[in-house]
């Protein structure tokens, strides 16, 4: 299978996770939208560089990638509990107090 | 163990401290069981005194890279010192603060010194890796700080907004990088910028390179809140408590552009001319549009805000599109005309959310009609706050007006007239929401509202005037000490 299958998956990826961030009204979507564009990324991170070859920088940025996508889950989880738990909802728009 | 890790951990010395006093922080605050928050404010102060003082201590050293990744220069150390010293003027707000509460102190200085620790690898790093990493431990910081009043429903509903949109953009920031990578198989900033592969693909294909270059901005222009990327301001920093307000809008904020400023100065300044340089103008273009839009939006937007809170949120959206006509201009000029305008920023922005700090502090709301008469009862701390207005506006004898001066000499020598003209008719429109604040302060009738004493809090924000009138005066050092900085970029994103 040639780069371009990679790629063509990745884009695909990324594009549903926008999709998913943009139509979704739960937050937890959203979040699952934010953690496609991220493993997007990751694959075309390895696919690139078996390709391209040369160092493990993109393998390493996909490692640490992962690592920042589960940090981030924990911060946006603890958030979106302390949300429910003042809202008695994890949709965003019913947490409207903010606004013009 | 060999000398190269010695010398290493020398470069990082800041950093080491930074985490140190974190962690110093923390165990204090569970070890004093929560009853002594001073004492936490105290030990989180004296580290950031360190922090700056190996800081000075790198001043004159020749750029160098530690490790292959962390860039040891000047122009690193202008973002990182200014970022030290706003983080120091937050944490006394968080002590002077009468709304903040005092439980839990030790993880509110842990978070705050952690997001410092994010801007201080995010400024200095030519390795995107690493620069991501910093962006994310800065971001992850902040939404935590922005929804630390739990109980507080404002407070939770803008820590959710910001972790949609932080998450959002790292990863359209993430995924462009990794195109990035794809085109040029490194990672470095200079090594890209030096690609063979990069300028080929840049000539003959340009579509995926303007593709990824366009993603990772995008990443960068929702840190600096630039439209279309900054609907979270708003919210976020009317829920946030307002030291972290502070802190976003500050220190956060310039971060931002020092990454930005670092990425664009390694790819695209000074290669006028080839086709990276080319794409370097369009690249400059697009920046000068989105700087028109993003200014407009924030004038606009701040003129109808009955929250001063609010109305400081949409003025430093506005301010950010200042800022981008010194980056628009891709040249060295323009450069340092935005990060003079940033030194400035700092001071008139920091001393303004001083000021609010002290009278949501007096008054327990954040509305603009609420601070009727108060200029009678504080008078120091409101003719301060007046100083900071005409500053932020852009008049004269202020730091505010110098600095837009220059950028709108920068503008007007690199063919961004309109973008000039632009700005300058925003500027006008911003008088108006400035002043009312000042005709509240001055002219209203006095509400019976008591403005109870903080000669602190009042001393600190005085001293944060003195400069913004001060440096406005004496312009000479803050302008060589930005030129300087940039000067000493380029040398040090090669390793």
């Amino acid at each position: 299978m040639g780069l371009g299958a990679y790629i063509a998956v990745s884009a695909a990826l990324f594009a549903l996770g926008i999709v998913a961030i943009l139509v979704r009204r739960n937050i937890l979507y959203v979040l699952m939208g934010i953690e496609m564009i991220l493993n997007a990324a990751n694959i075309n991170f390895v696919a690139f560089n078996r390709f391209n070859g040369g160092g493990l920088e993109g393998r390493m940025f996909a490692i640490f990638v992962i690592i920042l996508a589960a940090a981030e889950a924990a911060v946006a989880l603890a958030i979106v509990l302390n949300v429910f738990h003042l809202f008695n909802s994890v949709k965003p728009a019913e947490a409207d107090l903010l606004r013009e | 163990m060999n000398n190269a890790y010695l010398d290493g951990l020398a470069s990082i010395a800041p950093e080491i401290v930074l985490t140190v006093t974190a962690l110093g922080a923390l165990v204090l605050d569970l070890v004093a069981k929560g009853r002594d928050s001073v004492r936490v404010g105290y030990l989180t102060l004296a580290g950031l005194a360190a922090t700056a003082w190996f800081l000075f201590g790198q001043w004159g050293q020749p750029s160098h890279t530690a490790y292959g990744m962390v860039a040891i220069d000047q122009f690193g150390n202008f973002f990182k010192l200014f970022s030290t010293a706003a983080l120091a003027i937050v944490v006394l707000f968080v002590m002077h603060d009468r709304r903040e509460r005092r439980h839990g102190i030790g993880e509110y200085y842990f978070l705050l010194l952690g997001a410092l620790i994010g801007i201080f690898f995010m400024v200095s790093t030519g390795n995107l890796l690493l620069m991501v990493l910093g962006f994310e431990l800065l971001s992850l910081s902040s939404y935590s700080l922005s929804g630390f009043h739990k109980g507080n429903r404002k407070s939770a509903e803008a820590s959710m907004k910001y972790v949609i949109f932080g998450g959002l953009s790292t990863g359209i920031m993430v995924y462009g990088i990794s195109l990035l990578y794809g085109l040029t198989g490194t990672i470095d900033l200079a090594k890209m910028a030096g690609s063979a592969n990069l300028v080929a693909q840049v000539s003959s294909n340009p579509i995926p390179f303007g593709i990824a270059t366009v993603l990772v901005l995008a990443g960068f222009a929702y840190k600096i809140s630039l439209a279309p990327f900054h609907f979270w301001t708003p919210d976020v920093y009317e829920g946030a408590p307002t030291p972290v307000t502070a802190f976003l809008a500050v220190a956060s904020k310039a971060a931002g552009f020092g990454a930005l400023l670092r990425f664009l100065g390694a790819l695209f300044l000074d290669q006028g001319g080839t086709p990276l340089g080319e794409y370097g103008t369009r690249v400059g273009t697009m920046l000068a549009l989105l700087a028109a839009v993003t200014m407009t939006l924030g004038n606009l937007a701040a003129l109808r805000q009955p929250s001063l809170k609010r109305m400081l949120a949409y003025s430093s959206i506005a301010h950010a599109g200042y800022v981008m006509i010194g980056i628009a201009c891709m040249t060295r000029g323009g450069f340092t005309a935005a990060m003079y305008y940033l030194a400035a920023y700092y001071f008139m922005n920091l001393g303004a959310f001083g000021f609010l700090v002290y009278f949501e502090g007096v008054t327990g709301s954040d509305t603009v009609d609420s601070l009727k008469g108060m200029g009678f009862k504080a008078p120091l701390i409101s003719m301060v706050m007046v100083a900071f207005l005409v500053s932020l506006t852009g008049l004269p004898p202020t730091v505010g007006f110098y600095g837009k001066y220059l950028l709108f000499i920068e503008g007007v020598d690199n063919g961004l007239m309109w973008l000039v003209v632009v700005a300058a008719l925003n500027s006008v429109v911003s008088l108006f929401y400035y002043l009312r604040v000042a005709r509240a302060l001055f002219l209203s009738k006095a509400s019976d509202q008591e403005a109870a004493p903080a000669p602190v809090l009042t001393g600190f924000v005085t001293v944060l005037g003195v400069a913004t009138v001060a440096f406005g005066l004496y312009v000479t050092p803050l302008q060589a000490w930005a030129t300087k900085s940039l000067d000493l970029i380029r040398s040090a994103t090669g390793s």
